[in-house]
């Protein structure tokens, strides 16, 4: 049940703006935590929050790629609940303190976990190029930290199953030809609702229609009368409050405008995939460079800040000697090349 | 798991059924029969840490890993004088800095860790709290006597009542071998109907079976030996909780689905509507699990058409 769902009550938000917010609050947030690392102007050392989502950006493509590319091939859903996570994510953390590379594999191994596909985490790694080893240590140690980060919440509605009702429903109470050749435009829409923030702002039953509605209008088709007559001709009845009968002029009126404002939702939400532009590879080379210096280096499983801390947890924990070399991440060398999902 | 074996004669348990492996202050194993030959004379060197042994110090090994042997005997050592108890001490800290003590000595004694320093430490610790330990022990000696006592008691109260359901048992037969000659005398000289004696005797036997029946049962223990009480007891402090009130009865209230969209067909309208031709026919083996087509058709559609009104203010406020 969605109306009832953590993802409705604190997953799902009023406007970019608050997004917005929330992304820029972390940034600052952790620019004034490591200010004394910076050598000189903090502009030129940290990301900005413009860098960060252009970063994240690119990431998001390399999600999707990961995914399209896995083995064994993984259902649509696996994909929409990663990203959401990937997404979720990042509005409360920075991509300086956790590398969205690291955050990335690790959104889609609980997603696995959580839509019930099921891979063990070695068929997991074979899908990632790069010490295998180290994958693993590091998907693994992020993977509760993640799911804290997502304070829990881990069900995920994704658009997919409404879309099957509407498409059940088309056929049943309208008179459109086959609407299942509308399928292949609505899953390229659902793909590029993926790269925006829909997801944090729209319920599944409103991407998954405005998907239906897109899809129709790419087919020359029409829906209106459907949407009218079936999907919003009980909205009257529904609206809170104002069932009054001695204003039902002014409810009429409500009526109309909120109809209007839905509609305007689901131009809104092609608005927003319409708009999305693709990273500059360039661009995001350069971010990738700065990130490297400014990233957390408690996070960073290369630096020997990490290796520090990992070893003292686990001498701390059961006496070992410092020396004991049964884990891997301490050992590894400085191999940068691992998880380079990107390539 | 490894078989025990002699490390001098190197005989298994496999082989000598009745291998017996001793253990002596070094926490070394050896044979029986090893001991036996090597410590003919009394004493001698262990064959593996040459710490001199006496033979009476041999024990039969409880434990299979001879270190925790080596630890039970030291530790047995160690507590004959470190005999403190808690309300010995002021504070709990106190008390707990001493066990911790304790365990480091015998710790230490155990790994032949600084041993010359450990046994000074003890050696010091016995000079200083001499009189402690002396009445200590003869604390202990006096609990011993008193669970000694009680044991006594029990014994003898066991005892009493043995002999009292002996006695009750032969009074029975006594008491039946009269009935018998009672009848038979009767039979011999009243001039009544025999068979009637016979059934007035066994009536009568009947009752007093049942009589015998209802002999007090042997009075109640609720007191183990060591003076801890068990089952039902008067002490107040441990009465059952009285029954609490039961809440108001539960009254079922349907389910409202909260909505926020247009109205889901309900589920009789799934077929009655034509929205069931519309998907695929479940397996047998899926309706085995219980899931219909109908199930999953209803559920996309309320999916569908839950919160399609969802405003971000939830209401009305955004949309005006």
């Amino acid at each position: 049940m969605y109306p009832l769902s953590s993802q409705k009550r604190s997953w799902t938000f009023a406007n970019d703006a608050q997004l917005q917010e929330f992304r820029v609050e972390q940034n600052t947030k952790y620019i004034e935590q490591h200010v004394d690392e910076a050598p000189g102007e903090l502009q030129e050392y940290f990301l900005t929050p413009a860098e960060e989502r252009l970063l994240l950006k690119q990431y998001e493509i390399y999600l999707v790629d990961f995914c399209r590319r896995f083995e064994p091939a993984m259902p649509k859903c696996v994909i929409g609940t990663a990203f959401s996570y990937f997404k979720r994510f990042y509005l409360n953390n920075t991509p300086m303190d956790y590398h969205p590379k690291e955050i990335l594999a690790t959104c889609v191994f609980v997603a696995c976990k959580v839509e019930e596909f099921n891979v063990s985490i070695s068929q997991f790694v074979n899908n990632i190029k790069g010490d295998r080893n180290k994958a693993t240590d590091i998907v693994l140690s992020n993977e509760l930290l993640l799911i804290c980060q997502l304070n829990y919440y881990l069900t995920i509605h994704n658009p997919f199953r409404p879309i099957e009702g509407f498409l059940i429903d088309i056929k049943t109470r309208s008179n459109m030809q086959n609407p299942d050749r509308l399928r292949p435009q609505i899953d390229s829409f659902i793909d590029s609702t993926f790269f925006t923030d829909a997801c944090l702002l729209y319920t599944p039953s409103q991407i998954g229609l405005a998907a239906v509605l897109h899809a129709a209008s790419k087919e020359q088709e029409n829906l209106d009368s459907y949407v009218t007559d079936f999907l919003f001709v009980s909205a009257r009845e529904k609206l809170p409050g104002l069932i009054d009968a001695v204003r039902s002029e002014l409810c009429c009126y409500c009526c109309k405008s909120f109809i209007l404002y839905i509609f305007n939702l689901f131009s809104e939400i092609r608005l927003l995939v319409k708009n999305y532009q693709a990273p500059e590879r360039e661009k995001v080379k350069a971010i990738e460079k700065k990130l490297d210096k400014c990233r957390n280096q408690n996070n960073n499983p290369d630096s020997e800040l990490y290796k520090e801390r990992l070893r003292r947890l686990y001498t701390d924990e059961d006496d070992l000697p410092a020396e004991d070399g049964s884990f891997h991440i301490a050992d590894v060398s400085s191999d940068t090349s691992a998880m380079n999902i990107s390539q | 798991m490894e078989e025990q074996a002699c490390p001098r004669c190197k005989t298994t348990k496999y082989r000598n059924p009745s291998l017996k492996l001793m253990v002596n202050v070094c926490g070394h194993t050896l044979c029986e029969s090893c001991v036996d030959m090597l410590f003919l004379k009394g004493s001698g060197a262990c064959p593996e840490c040459m710490v001199p042994l006496r033979r009476n110090n041999f024990r039969v090994q409880l434990f299979e890993d001879p270190m925790v042997e080596k630890e039970v005997d030291i530790r047995r050592r160690i507590l004959r004088d470190y005999n403190k108890r808690e309300e010995d001490f002021a504070t709990l800290e106190e008390f707990n800095d001493y066990l911790e003590e304790i365990e480091d000595i015998v710790y230490n004694l155990c790994n032949n860790i600084e041993i010359i320093e450990t046994n000074k430490r003890i050696e010091a610790y016995k000079r200083d709290n001499r009189e402690v330990i002396q009445r200590n022990k003869t604390r202990v000696g006096r609990d011993e006597y008193a669970l000694e006592e009680l044991l006594e008691l029990e014994k003898a109260q066991e005892e009493a009542r043995k002999k009292e359901l002996d006695e009750l048992e032969t009074e029975h037969k006594k008491k039946k071998a009269r009935d018998k000659q009672a009848l038979i005398e009767e039979l011999m000289y009243s001039g009544k109907d025999a068979a009637q004696i016979v059934t007035e005797f066994a009536e009568k036997a009947e009752k007093q079976r049942e009589e015998e029946k209802q002999l007090p049962p042997p009075k109640n223990m609720n007191e183990f030996s060591t003076g801890i009480k068990f089952g039902q007891t008067t002490d107040p402090t441990l009465l059952p909780a009285p029954l609490s009130e039961e809440g108001p009865l539960f009254v079922y209230e349907p389910l409202i689905p909260y909505i926020d969209g247009p109205t889901p067909p309900e589920a009789s309208d799934i077929k009655s509507m034509g929205y069931i031709t519309h998907m695929r026919q479940e397996t047998p083996q899926e309706n085995a699990g219980g899931f219909t087509a109908a199930l999953a058709c209803q559920r996309a559609l309320q999916e569908a058409l839950q919160c399609l009104y969802y405003t971000p203010n939830t209401g009305l406020g955004a949309a005006l």
